[in-house]
């Protein structure tokens, strides 16, 4: 570890031993495993809670307000239906219910609207068998829509079917079987190279082997 | 399982991540080599980089996850490090928490690495999830639009690319649901890890993200043809200890298929029975 300083020592060797405390939970140590998962809640908490002060509450509300509360109209709306949700547990069922309504239908909105105009219909698009400069891209379009087809069947359960609608549901099944056995592979590879990374992390960072 | 079995249990992955280690300690050019494999993503990218106007504004939505940033953390590096050699100014952005977390990291960072304060312009946590990216769409679009959400860092500038570091709930996917109908002149490219692939890639084959790096093998190949030029203390040119991977998925497919072999066992001693019987 030359060249460092001695805070960068200390971040090395608390996160060496949280990283060695985390693996032993791989290996039937859950105490002190357990510690460092309340370790990262109540880092995660503190966290979202300075963002929260330092990055939205006072440079966005608070000082807006303050420097010019007169033109600030949208801001007094949103400060009141704050203090309304903090307010929930002691006023009227009705009035507490009218801004998590407007959140969860905002929300709702804009992400049904984006998934409708950003993924569905284009995705949709795409999927479309058409002809193609080239025969093999001509092909993929067509495999595309075909796929798409059966997968599509395969979610018709317990509906009145055929035997030719049956087969097609089954194909459409075992296809979306095979794609989350691909997205397990790269899940697999994911977590590997994670800890690859805290394994190189003790070998290299903290016992200097290797470099 | 007997006592001899639980004891191997618990030893065995032990074994494996000694195993792993001491393969991480041989040469990363003992044999295998991500960086010689398909560099078609790789290509994309820097030909969409290439594109870029002199002295580019580039937004970085930084919102990767604690749990995967390691994978994609070598090619966020050398791409960061590719922008500022090409004189890009890097305007970062978070919506998630954790996202703004990594980016807090990445920014001390690049200032301990003497990237000079107007390279780097810090846009903060953006709250309000596809709302704030709504409004971000709608900042880049009217660029100078006052809004109560939208970052005021911009300077009324357009950016002439986004970036966008996946990996958290917020990523390529709601760019290109948000942003890209909002803001059609803005092309998105994105870094995510492998696990995000198969949800990021239809986006790519529909032309909505001009590029998008999501392997270890398109950051290898990436990281291979990238020009850091002076910015190489930017950078971080190693990737996952190949050797290692390769070993850890062997034990990876071992395990399945010692799960597929023992099913295939119970079925032949259940049908032997019922014949049996």
């Amino acid at each position: 570890m030359s060249g460092l300083t001695g805070a960068d020592t200390v971040a090395t060797w608390v996160a060496a031993i949280a990283t060695l405390v985390v693996l032993g939970g791989l290996l039937g140590e859950r105490r002190a495993f357990g510690w460092s998962q309340h370790l990262l809640a109540g880092l995660a908490t503190g966290l979202i809670a300075v963002l929260a002060i330092r990055e939205l509450i006072v440079p966005r509300v608070v000082e807006p307000l303050l420097a010019d509360p007169g033109s600030r109209g949208d801001l007094w709306i949103g400060l009141g239906l704050v203090v309304t949700t903090a307010a929930a547990p002691w006023i009227p069922r009705a009035a507490a219910a009218v801004p998590i309504s407007i959140l969860v239908g905002s929300l709702a909105a804009f992400a049904l609207g984006g998934a409708v105009i950003g993924t569905l219909l284009p995705q949709l698009a795409a999927s479309l068998a058409r002809s193609e400069d080239s025969a093999v891209s001509t092909l993929v379009t067509i495999g595309s829509a075909t796929i798409t087809v059966l997968v599509l069947v395969g979610f018709l359960h317990g509906a009145p079917r055929g035997r030719l609608v049956g087969t097609a549901s089954a194909a459409g099944r075992w296809i979306m079987l095979a794609g989350l056995g691909a997205w397990l592979g790269y899940l697999i590879l994911s977590r590997l190279v994670l800890l690859l990374d805290r394994l190189t992390f003790l070998t290299g960072d903290w016992l200097g082997l290797g470099r | 399982m007997s006592e001899r079995g639980d004891i191997l249990g618990r030893l065995a992955p032990l074994v494996l991540m000694i195993i792993l280690a001491a393969a991480a300690l041989l040469p990363t050019d003992a044999g295998l080599d991500f960086a010689n494999a398909d560099a078609s993503a790789a290509r994309q990218l820097a030909k969409g980089l290439d594109g870029l106007p002199a002295d580019p504004l580039v937004l970085v939505g930084f919102d990767p996850d604690l749990g995967t940033y390691a994978e994609i953390r070598p090619t966020v590096r050398t791409l960061i490090a590719d922008l500022l050699e090409r004189n890009a100014r890097l305007a970062f952005i978070s919506l998630t928490p954790e996202g703004r977390a990594l980016a807090i990291t990445e920014l001390e960072r690049l200032r301990q690495a003497g990237i000079a304060p107007a390279r780097l312009i810090d846009l903060g946590y953006l709250p309000g999830a596809e709302a704030g990216l709504v409004s971000l769409a709608d900042a880049v679009a009217a660029a100078g639009r006052d809004s109560a959400l939208a970052p005021r860092g911009l300077g009324g500038r357009a950016p002439s690319l986004a970036i966008v570091i996946g990996g958290n709930d917020l990523g390529p996917r709601s760019w290109v649901e948000q942003v890209e109908p909002r803001a059609p002149d803005l092309p998105i490219a994105a870094v995510v890890p492998a696990v995000l692939l198969p949800d990021v890639q239809p986006y790519v084959a529909g032309g909505q993200l001009s590029a998008l790096v999501a392997t270890p093998r398109d950051g290898a190949a990436y990281r291979a043809s990238a020009n850091v030029g002076d910015f190489a203390n930017v950078a971080e040119s190693d990737g996952p200890p190949v050797v290692s991977v390769f070993l850890g998925l062997l034990a990876a497919l071992g395990v399945l298929g010692a799960g597929v072999w023992s099913r295939l066992i119970d079925l032949a001693r259940g049908s032997r029975a019922g014949e049996a019987a």
